[in-house]
């Protein structure tokens, strides 16, 4: 398992913030093997400092952050797995030699790096490309290194800033596929992205923070029930002030009124709506990721 | 370790590879064996073509081993002055009692031809002169010219050298800043990995290209036979200069790395640079200067004085005989302020690295954590 405890971190104040900046005020979670967990926030929440000092690229004021129970050192974080928000290569490197370097600087002796870097070249599809220089790959081939030089080394724990943003559908898909199949074999990812509904379908726990704190935690079916599901009814062309009395707010768009309520009897609530005008739906709803984002950080 | 000798293989296959390296490694070596070649090609050992014309040929050769001397002989001295003329000749020797030139003889030339003619009428008449014996009372200056030559080239030789291989640690530092790769990298090795190796494999680089043009300088200088002129001693004095070059370079490249570290843009490396390459041509002027007072007082306090010691000596070494325990000292003190220098710049270059975007400022970074 991977536990963070109470990380914090204070930058030091430029001339526009003379006081400094608190960028982590106390963020914790944990995460177990094979679990894959969303990190998500506004920007400037804290998501890549708290990967730095996971990484330990950054050092935090305090906290702790331990992998199977022992505190992190550079021999730990060596098997680890990283794609910084920032990303980069080498680009004149030749793309198979990088790949490879990166194997080595993880600890694979030079016969077990090339081999590791034949494979991923082979999964990724640039096995044509392993002589070119990085510098003359496209954008997205450029992307699929950069997961390589993170994967060479058969990681024990993943750790991607956000992976996604600036992918195509297609990619996103594929790179989807491949941390589903690492986290399949018992490795814990942690990714951040912005990408909401991507996280709803890929994530089994998510980690919301804002302003350096851990707002929510917990599985997606936890924060669901905790945020309480909604009832949504659409009437058509409804008699006027059909839902006064009636919980939860209606809106009006052309001649549907929908009402969104998550109290009240749904089967008083059915009758008068009925009685009203032409019911077009009427259903529980879950809340997404968005709204529960949404509720959470306000 | 491990990741140090990583890191430093991969600077070395990197450079080694590229068109850069080895035409410059090629066209310095070119350089370095045309420079010893020079001195027999145009200097070169004096050469003169001489006639007769009814004339015994003078023993030229026994009074300067050092010039060739080639003799024609003329049936008359009309034949004699065409050939003058016409510079086929340097002078021609008439009769035993005149020479003919083509314009003012050569001073040389003529004081060699006046004064083995002297000796050999007296030896003809009996009378035999021991030659004089030249006694040194000071100190030996045979190889004065040649030393100075050496210590001229050798501070012109770490200076390239040393500027060379500090500007491509300071690229290298900021193409890893630049691109972010330094992230990824420092995820996996530690800062002092990462800028050791950068720098050893850098510096092996340089040792390279000095070894390469030793190698060569020698060969060449032994065919063309300038080596006959080198004083003794040239062994040590490389094996110093290596040494030197090593310390050196040490103190420049950590420096480098640190400054380096402030900047995130290629187009920002000369200007962040500036104090140190600054620094590097002062101590290259300073030490160019004290080869023509090798043993004056700023050559001899300076020679301890880190980092002019590290050209500075090789001066003092190559122009004079320096005791070794000055060389000693002198070393020693260097060390010191590598040392001292390496925990400066690592310090720098680990807070530095990671803070991309706007130039940062030494002081800034100094002081905050
Ligand atoms: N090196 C730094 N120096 C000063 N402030 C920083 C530095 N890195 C991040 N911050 C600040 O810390 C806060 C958290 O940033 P970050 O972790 O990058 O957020 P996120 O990744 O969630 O967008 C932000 O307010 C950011 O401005
Ligand atoms: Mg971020």
């Amino acid at each position: 398992m991977l536990e963070i405890s109470d990380l914090r971190k204070r930058f030091a104040g430029g001339p526009d913030a003379p006081g400094g900046k608190v960028a982590l005020d106390g963020i914790g979670f944990s995460v177990r093997p094979g679990e894959m967990f969303g990190f998500v926030g506004a920007n400037g929440a804290g998501k890549t400092t708290t990967m730095r000092i996971v990484m330990g690229v950054l050092q935090a004021d305090s906290g702790s952050v331990s992998w199977q129970g022992r505190s992190l050192g550079y021999d730990e974080r060596q098997r680890f797995g990283y794609m910084p928000e920032e990303r980069g290569l080498y680009q004149k490197m030749r793309v198979a030699e990088q790949i490879e370097y990166f194997g080595r600087l993880h600890g694979l002796g030079p016969a077990e790096a090339k081999k590791a870097t034949d494979d991923l070249l082979e999964r990724l599809g640039l096995t044509e490309r392993r002589s070119d220089a990085v510098q003359t790959l496209s954008l997205g081939n450029q992307q699929r290194v950069q997961l390589a030089v993170a994967l060479v080394h058969d990681p024990e724990v993943l750790i991607l800033d956000e992976p996604f943003s600036g992918l195509d559908p297609i990619a996103v898909d594929a790179l989807a596929t491949a941390l589903q199949e690492r986290c399949r074999g018992g490795v814990p990812v942690i990714f951040s992205s912005h990408q909401l509904e991507l996280v709803e379908r890929l994530c089994d726990s998510v980690g919301i923070v804002s302003a350096g704190r851990m707002v929510a935690t917990g599985t997606v079916a936890d924060l669901r029930a905790a945020e309480g599901n909604s009832l949504r009814v659409v009437v058509r062309d409804p008699s006027p002030g059909w839902a006064d009395g009636l919980p939860g707010e209606v809106t009006v768009f052309g001649d549907r009124h929908t009402l969104r309520t998550e109290g009240g009897d749904d089967q008083e609530i059915l009758r008068r709506a009925m009685k009203a005008g032409h019911v077009e739906h009427f259903g529980i709803e879950q809340p997404t990721l968005t709204e529960i984002f949404k509720e959470a950080v306000a | 370790m491990n990741g140090l000798m990583l890191v430093a293989r991969r600077e070395i296959t990197t450079q080694i590879r590229t068109k850069g390296f080895l035409i410059g490694l090629l066209v310095t070596a070119l350089l370095v064996a045309a420079v010893s070649f020079a001195p027999k090609i145009f200097g070169g050992p004096t050469s003169y073509t001489l006639g007769t014309v009814n004339s015994q040929q003078l023993p030229l050769q026994a009074a300067a081993p050092d010039a060739e001397v080639t003799w024609r002989s003329f049936p008359d001295e009309n034949a004699a002055k065409q050939a003058v003329l016409a510079g086929d000749v340097d002078a021609v020797l008439v009769n035993g009692v005149k020479v003919l030139t083509d314009g003012e003889i050569d001073p040389q030339l003529g004081v060699l031809l006046q004064s083995v003619n002297k000796e050999t009428k007296l030896g003809a008449a009996g009378v035999s002169i021991p030659p004089l014996q030249m006694q040194s009372v000071g100190a030996d200056t045979r190889y004065e010219a040649a030393r100075a030559g050496i210590a001229v080239v050798l501070v012109l030789l770490l200076f390239m050298l040393l500027m060379g291989q500090v500007m491509m640690v300071a690229m290298g530092v900021v193409e890893e800043k630049g691109s972010r790769i330094v992230e990824i990298l420092l995820s996996t090795v530690r800062p002092w990995q990462l800028l050791g190796g950068k720098i050893i494999g850098l510096g092996v680089l340089g040792l390279i290209n000095l070894v390469t043009i030793a190698v060569v300088g020698l060969a060449a200088a032994m065919v063309s036979g300038l080596a006959a002129d080198f004083p003794p001693g040239i062994p040590g004095l490389l094996a110093g200069v290596l040494v030197w070059f090593i310390l050196g370079y040490a103190f420049f490249a950590t420096l480098s790395a640190a400054f380096a570290s402030l900047v995130s843009r290629q187009e920002e490396v000369s200007s962040v640079m500036t104090p140190l390459t600054m620094l590097i041509m002062v101590t290259y002027f300073v030490a160019f200067y004290t080869t023509n007072d090798a043993t004056g007082t700023l050559a001899t306090v300076l020679s301890y004085v880190p980092p002019f010691s590290a050209m500075i000596m090789p001066v003092r070494m190559a122009a004079t005989e320096v005791p070794l325990w000055q060389v000693g000292a002198s070393m020693a003190a260097m060390v010191v302020a590598v040392l001292a220098v390496l925990s400066f710049g690592a310090t720098v270059y680990q807070r530095a690295v990671l803070r991309t975007g706007a130039r940062l400022k030494l002081g800034d970074v100094l002081r905050t954590r």
